[in-house]
């Protein structure tokens, strides 16, 4: 492996690259950790008003990364597995969900199913209070869902037809197989997948903020603490212990998919196609599907009806007003499109030099490095955000302008995922070709800039599309950090939702997950379909 | 450790380089005097550290012992681009994104060469490989494995680099685009003049392109010579039975201290009695007698022909000698099932072991 220590300009590099994540990374996090001091912990810890939000975290952890992981496995199994019929529809709507901020679906559950809900009320003439622990559990269980089928799905499409063929070769019928090869084979990578989604749902706060009541989860803990006492110290605390929640899942993730995972490396496994899947399971995978589909075409329908009706669901008279009110409070949605590309780009470019510093040159610390590049994904949105709310809104750095600053927390938020793209990428291309370069006379950074940048488009591509769309919906990294003038989309629609302002909220919500798509549509034209979605964690 | 007689200044010294990956010791003490303007083949068979070595001369990996020297001065801490050593690939390492123009220039375009300099060469410089100058606009996925071996070299050449490295290039290709390929880069080399190393487990390869081979094994320098010599004198017993398709025999020394019994065979030695030794000698050595024939200064022995099989140009047969499992070449087929067969004495190589 190559020493880059006789090469300055890689040197300097590096050090800018790693003193911006010490920056940006470390610093905020350690800023948390520290804040409350040890009294401060000590202190909180005796008061032990964390130990119900704690359970509670706990409980519906549970409860809907069970549900979440089936639904997840279901879908994907029909996608990868079955052949049941209009596949490329299904794979539509199970991506849609990743483009629109996940606490949607708490407000489209409130609007069907709230006290003043379609459904509910004005079909069944009910009233009911759907807050608490199994509001959000249904909730989250539709939101986490396509999360957890999208990495599924990739688990079980890189799983080797043959093996299945073999078995059945020697006379095993479908399920035998199933049960024998396909879920032992895929069980690292299923469990990893269902960790990641444990990580998802434990963090997610949006959701609970909106549909949780009563059934405070550590999350929203740490956000009532702030914003309802000021209390940034019992806040900090809380996030820590979230931290260490997410953090054990993390760990458990890693060292699962360490263990030999009997997948193959390439993507294809082979030109054999899969033994063919018996007509009734065909049958229950379409249904099943349909269903899924169904549940989630109503939450993004009536999100959609919602924004262009006067009142949901009384007055059903069409009207733009919600988009006029938008377009009139524009801000928000401009604020997004300018941080969440910018920060994509960034992001990406930053990633991809990390990784190829990382992946292609021996130096000392990189392991270290290489770590703290994925710390990020171990790591609660609300935690991030609280990190640099703390760390940056100290007297000596209230320079920073607060645009530049949700800016920075998106790109370093999502380096994990431009950073696996990069080296996914990476890998794919083989050393001898840098090395050529290298061997006729080009430096480290020119080898990059003439030969593995134009090569790694396709990764940098996936890189920004990921980073751009985890940036422009999320809300518990940015909840801390705005100001009104640096409000993002995110944001205005949970105030707006809070307000019971369904119109406006909803506005803005079909016009998030426009622009996400339509970004998407943009990048997939440009890219000639090769852009996939990253997969975090 | 081997050094070579030296007439003049040599480009390129390696003095006692060591190189360790982890517990593994891929390249061990090794000492070598490059000839200038020679074809030096680095042969051994795989895991033996000459790709290891290789990169080390290229600059890819940092040596844990030892220097390099290139025209006397040290190269140890000039980095990887600035050394001036070329490489070919195994895999040809062609920008897929460039053009063959493209990719035969860059080399020129790092040393900010103008451009109408550069445009002359590499027409120059394609007509050297021998390829028709319209392949020039296309890309490297249009080419035929030969044609893309073809463009690796020229890109390396248009440096005119102080030694040129090359790694197995040969290894994906057919066994005829190969052997057209081995003759046009051998008389290329030497119409150029260029200091060139060449890595290679082919022995064929080596034989026939080298003007020294340079034999490893296990990161060791094992034998430096001409490859006649390395043919026919080896120095060991792994470069004995490394070269060309040996029969390998262990034995002692018998008690008298003037035999050799091996396996079963008697073969006449001189050596300390009781002493382990390894006996080598190639499977076209062993002759058939005719009945009642003589053989002057030969070891004479009996066997059973098991098996036979043909290879076009002889036949290859496994013969059991008292026990042993003995291989002989023969132009012609041995009909018969007992056969004699007498192994001239001077071809009977007799190694004590280490």
């Amino acid at each position: 492996m190559r020493r880059i220590s006789r090469e300055p300009s890689v040197v300097i590099t590096l050090v800018i690259l790693v003193g911006l994540m010490l920056a940006f990374i470390i610093y905020p996090q350690v800023q948390v950790v520290l804040v409350p001091g040890l009294g401060g912990y000590v202190e909180f810890l005796a008061g032990q008003t964390w130990v119900k939000p704690f359970f509670n975290s706990l409980q519906v952890m549970l409860l809907s990364t069970t549900t979440a992981v089936i639904l997840g496995f279901i879908y994907a199994y029909a996608m990868v597995y079955s052949k049941m019929p209009f596949k490329p529809f299904f794979r539509v709507i199970g991506v849609l969900p990743l483009l629109s901020p996940p606490f949607v679906v708490a407000a489209s559950y409130i609007l069907l199913f709230g006290p003043r809900g379609m459904i509910s009320y004005y079909v069944f003439g009910q009233s009911p209070n759907i807050l608490g622990l199994g509001g959000l559990w249904g909730v989250q269980t539709i939101a986490f869902f396509p999360f957890a089928y999208q990495l599924i799905a990739d688990v079980l499409a890189r799983s080797d037809a043959r093996m299945e063929q073999a078995a059945r070769n020697l006379g095993a019928g479908p399920w035998q197989v199933f049960r024998t090869i396909t879920l032992p084979m895929a069980r690292p990578g299923l469990l990893a997948a269902i960790l990641t989604t444990a990580i998802y749902i434990v963090e997610d706060f949006g959701n609970p903020a909106l549909i949780a009541g009563q059934f405070t989860v550590l999350p929203t803990q740490a956000y009532g603490l702030i914003s309802g006492f000021g209390d940034v110290t019992g806040a900090a605390v809380v996030s820590t212990i979230l931290l260490l929640l997410a953090l054990a899942l993390y760990i458990a993730k890693t060292r699962i998919e360490g263990q030999r995972s009997y997948v193959t490396i390439s993507g294809r496994a082979g030109t054999i196609p899969r033994p063919p899947v018996p007509m009734i399971v065909n049958v229950f995978c379409f249904v099943a599907c349909s269903f899924l589909a169904i549940l989630i075409l109503m939450v993004y329908g009536v999100l959609l009806i919602s924004a262009i009706v006067e009142v949901f669901p009384v007055k059903w008279t069409l009207t733009f007003k919600h988009f006029e009110f938008l377009t009139s409070n524009i801000t928000p949605l401009q604020n997004t499109l300018v941080y969440g590309t910018t920060a994509a780009i960034i992001c990406a470019l930053f990633a991809m030099l990390l990784g190829f510093l990382v992946q292609r040159r021996e130096w000392r610390g990189k392991r270290i490095v290489d770590f703290i590049a994925i710390m990020p994904a171990a790591i609660p949105g609300i935690f991030f955000g609280i990190g640099y709310a703390t760390a940056f809104n100290q007297r000596w750095l209230d320079w920073i302008d607060r645009g530049a600053l949700i800016t920075i927390s998106m790109i370093f938020w999502n380096i994990p995922v431009g950073y696996q793209a990069a080296l996914a990428g990476l890998q794919q291309i083989d050393r001898s070709l840098d090395d050529a370069a290298t061997s006729l006379g080009a430096g480290s950074l020119r080898a990059f800039r003439d030969i593995l940048f134009p090569l790694l488009d396709s990764a940098l591509l996936t890189g920004f599309v990921t980073a751009f769309v985890r940036a422009v919906t999320t809300l518990s990294v940015v909840i801390f950090l705005f100001t009104p003038s640096t409000t993002v989309a995110t944001i205005k629609i949970f105030q707006l939702v809070n307000d019971f302002m369904w119109g406006g909220a909803t506005a803005f919500t079909v016009s998030v997950v426009g622009v996400a798509v339509l970004v998407l549509v943009i990048v997939w034209a440009i890219s000639g379909r090769r852009v996939g979605l990253q997969r975090t964690g | 450790m081997v050094i070579m007689d030296k007439l003049q200044t040599s480009p390129l010294r390696l003095e006692n380089v060591t190189k360790r990956f982890g517990a593994v010791t891929a390249v061990e003490r090794v000492s070598l005097e490059i000839p200038r303007g020679a074809f030096t083949t680095l042969l051994g068979p795989s895991g033996c550290g000459k790709t290891t070595l290789l990169r080390i001369i290229a600059g890819f990996y940092e040596p844990d012992e030892g220097h390099i020297y290139l025209d006397d001065k040290p190269i140890d801490a000039v980095p990887t681009h600035l050394r001036g050593t070329a490489m070919v690939f195994q895999d040809y390492a062609l920008w897929p994104h460039m053009t063959v123009y493209d990719n035969i220039a860059y080399g020129l375009r790092m040393n900010k060469t103008p451009q109408n300099e550069i445009d002359a060469r590499v027409h120059e410089t394609m007509q050297l490989v021998e390829m028709p100058a319209d392949f020039l606009k296309r890309r490297p996925t249009e080419l035929s494995g030969g044609q893309q071996q073809r463009v690796a070299l020229a890109r390396a050449l248009i440096v005119r680099p102080r030694v040129l490295l090359l790694d197995e290039p040969l290894s994906n290709l057919d066994a005829k685009v190969r052997q057209r390929l081995r003759l046009e880069i051998r008389s290329l080399q030497r119409r150029i003049g260029i200091t060139t190393i060449y890595v290679t487990h082919d022995q064929e390869e080596a034989l026939s392109m080298s003007d020294v081979v340079v034999v490893m094994n296990q990161g060791r320098v094992v034998q430096v010579g001409k490859p006649e010599e390395i043919y026919r004198q080896p120095g060991n017993a792994f470069v004995a039975e490394f070269m060309g398709v040996s029969n390998v025999l262990r034995g002692k020394v018998t008690q008298d201290g003037e035999t050799v019994d091996a396996g079963g065979i008697a073969i006449p030695h001189r050596g300390a009695p009781g002493s382990a030794v390894t006996v080598v000698f190639k499977a076209d050595e062993a002759e058939p007698l005719a009945d009642g024939a003589r053989a002057n200064d030969a070891v004479v022995v009996d066997g059973d022909v098991i098996e036979a099989f043909f290879f076009g140009a002889m036949y290859r047969h496994f013969v059991n000698v008292s026990g042993n499992t003995i291989l002989v070449d023969r132009p012609t087929r041995i009909e018969a099932q007992r056969v004699r067969l007498a192994i001239p004495r001077d071809k009977i190589l007799v190694f004590a072991e280490t």
